[in-house]
């Protein structure tokens, strides 16, 4: 029974972890060319996550629909946020850009209960469920999980095919290098933080095609969390490795929901966390690179 | 070809160079000497615009570029092969030399580019799917090299490229710069630790400290001149 219950839960946690990944890309690829860790990150989420609603309730249309909007609007905003404020801070100490990255989540936050308030929303997009002997899965998480392999996907082909895909690539590796090869490593930074914000704010799409619940300005609080997890599990500066990392995530996550649930008087959802930090310490402690890291 | 003037730059509020000047002719190999910290690397790098000068004037083929972007810099053919080798250890040979052809100038020529660095380094070709990162240390220099001739370069600006490599991979190094002089036509700005070898490969030597340049004269004059030698050269 509990062998069932088990597996039809790392079946969802599978699901989850591949949107979990998508979440975590933009962050490892902003971290990987710019050297900035995101703490806003979850903002960029919780964006995703109100186009979606927006389109679907003022419009009715699908959230599908959501995906290309949310990558346009979150470059756009990726692109605005760099020109403003993270150019000047690429060569300044960590502490200026952690502190410029941790307000544009706050102000984006504060915009948002501003338009939106502060209470909880959802929306019920009922396109039919697989019903199967130990779960079910609603169309719209079938449809995350695909739109997430989409994206990661066409995030490879264009790193590994396009001009500007090996750009970045070289200046992941070596900004001094690349600049010697030619490369235009500020027009680089631009693009890398625009796409990086375009892939979090979509990832908030699919988020809430998986849980379309809990819409609020501040929830991407715990989306942070997750994705630093991730992307440390994932060594950090590979959008691939956070990929993944978010695969693995979500087994662990679910798996282990399962599992404390079974201890009387455990309160299972605040265990999955306490462990994922757990993770994040021996990882840290153990192979600092991460899990999937290179060197 | 290029023209130095009066540059001044340095690192946050740490001013290092101090109204440095100097001119590098074309088909000439021109040296930069001065003991360590005086401002070798810092020019070269002030001139290629990884630093952005403080003041001052960098003309080249007559063109003022003192504030240009790097990028524009690698397009008119001026390139800088840096200190530290700075190579794309996680991507092969071949990839490496394919960065090098980046912008749309060099791409037109990659077979004739890669022809050329393959049998100027013929090492390389053997080694052409290993990992950057797996090369010997003279063979990663030679990588670097090769790599800025890719870009298809009119004037190079070397910075101790036989930094930590053995006294016969020096020599061999200096060789193939003499080389990449006398049979491509390139013109060459070099900074080397190795006084005596740069002296012999070199037509027209600087001598920089403190930030300024102290003493200038043909290869001949310097290695003639027990004044300059001892004041900052230390041999």
């Amino acid at each position: 029974m509990i062998g069932a219950q088990l597996t039809g839960n790392l079946m969802q946690g599978l699901i989850l972890g591949g949107i979990y990944g998508m979440a975590t890309m933009g962050l490892s690829l902003i971290f990987g060319v710019l050297k900035v860790v995101n703490v806003g990150h979850g903002a960029f989420i919780m964006i995703g996550a109100f186009i979606t609603l927006w389109i679907f309730t003022a419009f009715g249309l699908a959230p599908v629909i959501a995906i290309p909007v949310a990558l346009i609007v979150g470059m756009a905003i990726g692109f605005v946020f760099f020109y403003l404020v993270m150019r000047r801070l690429i060569k300044a100490p960590e502490l200026a850009s952690l502190l410029a990255t941790f307000a544009i989540g706050i102000l984006l936050e504060e915009i948002a209960k501003l338009i939106f308030g502060s209470e909880f929303r959802g929306y019920n997009w009922a396109v039919g469920k697989i019903i199967l002997p130990i779960t079910v899965f609603p169309m719209s998480k079938i449809y995350a999980f695909i739109g997430s392999i989409a994206i990661a996907l066409l995030l490879y082909i264009w790193f590994k095919k396009t001009r500007a895909g090996t750009a970045v690539r070289s200046v992941v590796e070596d900004s001094e290098g690349a600049r010697v090869c030619g490369v235009n490593v500020g027009w680089v930074y631009a693009l890398s933080f625009a796409i990086g914000i375009g892939l979090t704010v979509t990832s908030g799409v699919l988020l809430t095609m998986f849980i379309p619940v809990g819409i609020n300005p501040y929830m991407g609080g715990g989306y942070t969390l997750k994705a630093f997890v991730i992307a440390v599990l994932g060594g950090l500066t590979s959008p691939y490795g956070a990929f993944f990392g978010g695969l693995i995530f979500g087994l662990i996550e679910n798996g282990s929901y399962t599992l404390f649930a079974l201890i009387p008087g455990v309160e299972a959802f605040a265990m999955t966390r306490f462990l994922s930090f757990l993770i994040l310490l021996l990882i840290l402690l153990i192979k600092p690179t991460g899990l999937l890291g290179a060197k | 070809m290029l023209k130095v003037n009066n540059l001044e730059s340095g690192y946050g509020p740490m001013q290092v160079l101090w109204g440095a000047s100097l001119e590098v002719k074309k088909g000439s190999i021109t040296s930069l000497l001065g003991p360590n910290g005086v401002g070798k690397t810092t020019l070269l790098r002030t001139v290629f615009g990884s630093i952005e000068p403080w003041g001052g004037k960098i003309t080249y083929g007559g063109e003022e570029i003192t504030h240009l972007p790097t990028h524009k810099k690698v397009d008119l053919g001026l390139v800088l092969v840096p200190e530290g080798r700075h190579l794309f250890v996680g991507m092969s040979v071949h990839e490496n030399l394919i960065m090098g052809a980046y912008l749309k100038k060099a791409l037109e020529h990659i077979e004739e580019s890669l022809k050329l660095v393959y049998s100027l380094f013929p090492i390389l070709k053997a080694r052409t799917n290993q990992r950057a990162g797996s090369l010997s240390g003279g063979e990663q220099q030679m990588l670097t090299i090769a790599r800025a001739l890719m870009t298809r370069p009119r004037l190079i600006m070397l910075d101790e490229p036989s930094q930590g490599l053995a006294p016969k991979l020096v020599s061999e190094v200096l060789e193939t710069i003499k080389k990449m002089k006398s049979e491509m036509g390139l013109t060459i700005l070099l900074v080397e630790q190795n006084v005596e070898a740069s002296l012999n490969a070199s037509d027209y030597v600087y001598i920089i400290h403190e930030g300024t340049i102290k003493a200038e004269g043909s290869s001949e004059k310097i290695k003639g001149s027990r004044d300059i030698r001892e004041a900052y050269l230390g041999i």
